[in-house]
């Protein structure tokens, strides 16, 4: 790695974390303004007066607020969230179990909805001005403008309720057991789990690379070496994907940074169709409930999870792109 | 200065000169390109159902029907009953006709306002520059890291679920795109002569904002606010169904999250989840068609086609 | 003799407001081994005929009449799978604008390597080793190889996309304003390095230039376009001695001539006629400062005055007074219609 490329990447760590800490000071801010009791942030309603008063106490409620602010501050960043009121766990543990489960079905939607978007993209433009084309952008619009949880509840109808070919709910049959994270993500059983949510994200995500790619595709043909490529007798086949979709995909890529944006919103409702145990449900489930130091916690996973792809995004395609140097950006 | 050309001075006692001739073009836009137009047909078509939703259903959406002794529960659609009946008894049909107007109001409001906040954000940021523009671009880069439904949810919940609390939510978070885009406008724009001229001719800043640069940004404006509108419109469904809706208003999201907790999926009951969600989509597709509208005029696209 | 001949070729656009030909009617010769100038301005049509001989063009293009002959064979006449296996193996093209002609993802050696190997059928190692013999020939340092083409120069991408077009060493070679763009010393050495590859490689060339002073350096013989004709054709020191064309008596006027250095330059008035609605008669006589009535309503037809000099005016046998007229600059100052 060259020396400007690391100072690159810590500059963009540095933003990352400057946008967390925001993010962090926001929530506190947001969560000890709560109307009602100031103290229920922290304490179970349930408690005795005295019992009330000893947990204000070793939580240091009682303390100014900048001080509480740098408490907060160190304990966040040691990894410690207080108490879920709701479960009676501690709200670093409950976080930590359901990150793995939104990531498996963030990831792969993104991956698999890029895959199929921008294929079916550089197929939408190679068919220009046929129906089929019309009729793919008129598809790809439609869905796109769909509620995704709506999508989701068509889904469950039609497949889990009615087909039965799908469960209709969380990520495991009762009592399953795996030896490993590998066997899990790779057992039959999950993977028909999974396979509904997935899709509806994936269909919730694929219509922006998909219109993305085509108009790359369809701006790259007009290039002048794409008109020299055929002037040196390639086959058009080769022209159009070593070299159209080759060149049309850089921008699609950017994208990707966007469509990790749009699959951080589309999967908290999907989670929540499905009853998929990741962290959007967790969030809505700590909301509803108003179990403060859960939703907390939910939330500042979730930022530093949307703050975190997308720099990997933006590494992504800075590798990608060899005209793009770390000293321009 | 030929008063005809583009981003000339208007004469004194002209200061409205440059938004008719902003608005006649956008005008213009509405009426050549045809998935513009019918945007806005059904647009038009949605609060035509809006405005006359007691025409079209004699039912109350909240009110739970009972006929004879018996409550009319998970009817199936009838003659009476257009779409059925929910599991409570309330009629479907009339609760997507009264669901127009929840839908339509956040869509425009918030579209409306994100676009207002959008756009002079943007246009502040890109006239003044210096530390001003650097400070509302930070902003708006925060504003980015912040993930946008969850932070919805966390307000509306710490705000109390009413529709307006939602609308707020949007309007502070949706102006990004908006202002970034406006901003690199009007920094072109600063370079066209006319507002040099402007401003050795005197103009103060207020009047070169309001009566320059603002209509030469309308059609950008424009462009995010009908996508906003769909942004609005999903949100407020997405809140309604996670159940942080407004619980006072029968919105499309509202009779969505109603339908799933009421086991409709596994009834079977078509009638009821899917009208709704047809029509968000419809309506946030006529969002999209009129910004592609816009779109072309902003990034003429003349090659192809 | 003749590797190429163009006969009446008519090649049309359509566009949303009618059809234009921007070829019309040409009937041209290219011998074997020599290098032919085509001048003319912009939008007469010399790109164009470059994309139709090799039969590249936009959608919204096609050949509308005549034949292309190449080695005997009509190329406008055969199908699109034939005419694959004359491009670049028989005919290549050096690009206006060789900037945009290099896929900017890939390093030039993988581009050598492709057409090399693909449309060249070489194996690797013949392929690796034919890319090193082209960077010599056209004089690019061979470690370039490994660049991409934004890190090349002007001149070297240049030398690049010549280098590329001589790969599989065709007959014919098509060069479209090929150093237009670079200043005008790379611009001696590339047209030196040219002219020499020609000779060294029994090459014919069709150098396409809106730039009159290319084609006296570098070409044998040199045809003037004119709004989609063919307005003279001859040997390159005849016609630029001799012209017999008003607008090549026009064009030698209105660029610098070190021999002559107290002279202005006489710029020609006017525009060229709009394509869509030709005129009638002679296409330049709105132009020209000789037009006559005969002129306005006839077009004239490409005549062989002498054996191999052609030119399409009516008056092209006064030439020779024409010519002393032709240097008077109020004679120039034609109203425009």
């Amino acid at each position: 790695m060259t020396r400007s490329s690391t100072r690159w990447i810590a500059q963009r760590l540095a933003q990352m974390l400057l946008v967390l800490w925001v993010v962090a000071t926001l929530l506190f801010l947001i969560f000890r303004l709560m109307p009602g009791n100031p103290l229920a942030a922290y304490i179970d309603p349930n408690f005795t007066a005295d019992q009330q008063q000893a947990l204000i106490h070793e939580f240091g409620l009682d303390l100014p607020l900048w001080q509480q602010y740098l408490i907060f501050l160190r304990a966040s960043a040691a990894g410690s969230m207080g108490q879920s009121f709701f479960y009676h766990a501690p709200v670093a543990q409950l976080v930590w179990e359901a990150l793995p489960n939104t990531l498996i079905l963030v990831l792969g939607a993104v991956i698999i909805a890029f895959l199929i978007g921008a294929t079916a993209g550089a197929f939408l433009a190679w068919k220009r001005g046929t129906a089929l084309e019309t009729a793919g952008i008129s598809l790809a619009l439609a869905v796109r403008a769909a509620p995704e949880f709506w999508v989701g509840m068509i889904l469950l109808a039609v497949f889990s309720f009615s087909l039965r070919w799908f469960p209709t709910s969380g990520t495991a049959s009762p009592g399953a057991q795996y030896a490993s994270l590998w066997r899990q993500l790779t057992s039959p059983d999950f993977l028909r789990h999974l396979a509904l949510p997935l899709v509806t994200l994936v269909l919730y995500l694929q219509g922006l690379p998909l219109l993305l790619m085509r108009s790359n595709m369809l701006d790259v043909m007009e290039e002048e070496f794409i008109v020299m490529a055929r002037m040196k007798g390639l086959p058009e086949r080769r022209i159009l994907l070593r070299h159209a979709a080759r060149n049309a995909l850089l921008p699609v890529v950017t994208a990707f940074a966007l469509v990790v944006g749009y699959s951080l919103q589309g999967y908290v409702v999907v989670e929540n169709v499905f009853s998929w145990p990741g962290l959007g449900r967790l969030l809505v489930k700590a909301v509803a409930a108003k179990d403060y130091p859960l939703a907390q916690g939910a939330f500042l996973l979730i930022a530093a999870l949307a703050i975190f792809m997308n720099l990997a995004a933006d590494l992504f395609y800075t590798w990608l792109d060899p005209r793009v140097s770390y000293a321009k950006r | 200065m030929r008063s005809g050309s583009v981003g000339a001075l208007p004469r004194p006692g002209q200061t409205w000169a440059g938004w008719r001739r902003a608005a006649g073009t956008l005008w213009g836009v509405l009426q050549h390109d045809r998935f513009a137009f019918a945007g806005i047909v059904i647009y038009a078509l949605f609060v035509l159902i809006a405005l006359s939703a007691p025409l079209l259903t004699p039912y109350d959406p909240q009110q739970t029907i009972i006929s004879g002794d018996q409550l009319m529960a998970n009817r199936p659609p009838s003659r009476a009953y257009p779409l059925g009946t929910t599991n409570v008894g309330r009629d479907i049909f009339a609760q997507l006709v009264y669901g127009a107007r929840p839908a339509l109001a956040v869509g425009f409001v918030a579209a409306f306002f994100v676009a207002l906040i959008g756009t002079s954000i943007g246009i502040v940021a890109g006239y003044y520059g210096g530390w001003l523009d650097a400070v509302l671009m930070r902003l708006a880069d925060v504003a980015f890291g912040i993930p946008y439904l969850p932070f919805v949810i966390v307000l509306v919940a710490f705000l109390g679920p009413s529709l307006w609390n939602i609308v707020l939510t949007m309007a502070l978070l949706l102006w990004k795109d908006t202002a970034r885009v406006v901003r690199a406008q009007v920094l072109t724009l600063r370079e066209r002569g006319f507002v040099e001229a402007a401003r050795v001719l005197g103009s103060s800043p207020r009047r070169l904002m309001l009566v320059h640069l603002a209509p030469n940004v309308l059609p950008i404006a424009l462009l995010y606010g009908s996508l906003a509108v769909g942004w609005a419109i999903l949100t407020e469904a997405s809140v309604s169904f996670l159940g942080f809706g407004d619980p006072a208003r029968i919105s499309w999201g509202y009779m969505l999250q109603d339908a799933y907790i009421s086991q409709a999926l596994s009834g079977g009951a078509y009638n009821w989840f899917i009208p709704p969600g047809v029509c968000i989509m419809l309506v946030v597709m006529a969002g999209y068609f009129i910004s592609r509208g816009y779109e072309e005029l902003l990034f003429p696209r003349l090659r192809r086609r | 003799m003749a590797i190429l001949a163009l006969e009446d070729l008519r090649v049309e656009y359509r566009t949303a407001r009618g059809t234009s030909a921007a070829v019309d009617g040409v009937t041209l010769e290219v011998r074997e081994g020599e290098v032919l100038g085509l001048v003319g301005e912009s939008g007469c049509g010399k790109t164009t005929l470059g994309r139709a001989i090799i039969r590249v063009l936009p959608r919204n293009a096609r050949i509308a009449g005549g034949r292309i002959v190449f080695d005997g064979v009509d190329l406008a006449a055969l199908p699109e799978a034939e005419m694959n296996r004359y491009r670049w193996r028989s005919i290549a093209m050096v690009p206006q604008a060789a900037m945009d002609s290099l896929d900017p993802v890939y390093r030039l050696g993988d581009q050598f390597n492709e057409v090399l190997m693909v449309t060249g059928a070489l194996s690797r190692t013949d392929a690796r080793r034919r890319s090193l013999d082209l960077c010599d020939l056209v004089g690019l340092d061979r470690r370039r190889l490994g660049s991409y083409p934004h890190e090349l120069s002007g001149g070297m991408k240049q030398r690049a996309a010549i280098a590329l077009a001589l790969a599989l060493r065709p007959r014919l070679l098509l060069a479209d304003e090929p150093v237009t763009a670079l200043d005008v010393v790379v611009q001696h050495r590339i047209l030196k390095r040219l002219r020499a590859l020609a000779a060294e490689l029994s090459l014919s060339v069709i150098l396409v230039t809106h730039d009159i002073s290319v084609v006296a350096q570098t070409c044998d013989r040199m045809a003037v376009m004119y709004a989609g004709k063919i307005a003279e054709a001859g040997p390159t020191p005849d016609v630029f001695a001799r012209p017999r064309h008003p607008y090549t008596m026009g064009l030698e006027n209105s660029f610098p001539n070190l021999l002559r250095p107290q002279e202005t330059l006489i710029p020609i008035e006017g525009v060229p006629p709009d394509l869509l609605h030709p005129p009638p008669g002679c296409r330049f006589a709105p132009r020209c400062p000789f037009a006559i009535d005969r002129c306005l309503g006839e077009s004239p037809a490409l005549r062989e005055l002498e054996p191999g000099r052609w030119a399409a005016c009516h008056r092209a046998e006064e030439a020779g007074a024409l010519r002393i007229q032709s240097q008077e600059a109020e004679r120039w100052r034609v109203p425009v219609p």
